[in-house]
């Protein structure tokens, strides 16, 4: 096994994930580092947001990443031979108010990455987009449509339940200028 | 109303201001309720650990909205409407006359 300090991002949150698995606590990775991920490092985040799925009691969290060397500031965990950062953000793991169905699973030499889809992770940056105007992450979005196969009309259809065909449009005019 | 759905009142006064008022900080709603900030503070705190809430930060004060991303938000929000029209009427009518729309400097209330 590959020590903490050699591991890449996904490595590591393959290794983390696959650990609480063992300890019954269900995790999925989504945020930037799903971006990372599906740009093939394109973005770089030192964010691990392992989403906690069925909302585990918060001391179980706290005692399994003990047992692999990992400390809670805040609400985010630290290791002392590794830059990146874990999150547990609370489940359960949804796009706008729909639930993510479909899971990638990614084998490492660390353990298997349970990571949402690329479509999904375009949905979660556009949602952040879409609610708070955040620019990064419409580029991010972007970035993942354009290094993945992702179904337009899919994003268009989710765009039209949530309301948000205005920045709908935007999107996918930067979205086609980029092109 | 919402007690034995939320676990506490303090949680209850917290989301029922922001229902109405759309945002708010712990100072602001301990005031508004009289009731002491360190309950308010930890339920805050609690609904945002939770994904119900999130924060932003304006000068020195961190304002706390509902999470547009929370999956059961709209259902939350139709249980908040709801209780609120079973409040009593001095206390709507404190919530709701609460006057919160831009008023211009210099002009008298």
């Amino acid at each position: 096994m590959k020590s903490i300090s050699k591991m890449t991002q996904a490595e590591l949150a393959a290794y983390v994930q696959s650990y609480l698995n063992t300890k019954g606590i269900t995790v999925i990775l989504s945020g930037g580092a799903a971006v990372a991920i599906y740009t093939v490092n394109k973005y770089a985040s030192p964010d691990i947001d392992l989403v906690d799925v069925y909302n585990t009691e918060r001391k179980k969290i706290i005692l399994a990443m003990k047992e692999i060397g990992f400390s809670e500031k805040h609400r985010y965990f630290e290791h002392p031979d590794t830059k990146y950062i874990v999150e547990f953000p609370p489940g359960p793991l949804s796009v706008g108010d729909e639930p993510v169905k479909s899971i990638n699973e990614m084998k490492f030499s660390t353990g298997t990455l349970r990571v949402i889809s690329a479509t999904d992770c375009v949905k979660d940056r556009l949602a952040a987009y879409y609610f708070w105007n955040d620019l990064q992450s419409l580029d991010q979005a972007i970035l993942v449509t354009k290094h993945n196969h992702i179904s337009i009309n899919e994003i268009k259809t989710w765009s039209q339940t949530i309301r948000k065909m205005r920045e709908f449009k935007i999107f996918d005019e930067k979205l086609s200028d980029k092109k | 109303m919402l007690e034995p759905l939320l676990g506490s009142k303090s949680s209850e006064k917290v989301l029922i201001f922001i229902e109405v008022f759309g945002e708010g900080y712990a100072r602001e709603i301990s005031r508004f309720f009289e009731i002491n900030l360190d309950p308010i503070q930890k339920q805050l705190d609690k609904l945002e650990a939770g994904g119900i809430l999130v924060s932003f930060v304006k000068g020195r004060t961190r304002i706390y909205t509902f999470n547009p991303r929370y999956p059961f938000l709209k259902e939350l929000r139709a249980i908040l409407d709801k209780a609120l029209t079973f409040y009593p009427e001095d206390e709507r009518e404190r919530l709701f006359m609460n006057r919160r729309r831009p008023r211009r400097r210099g002009k008298s209330i």
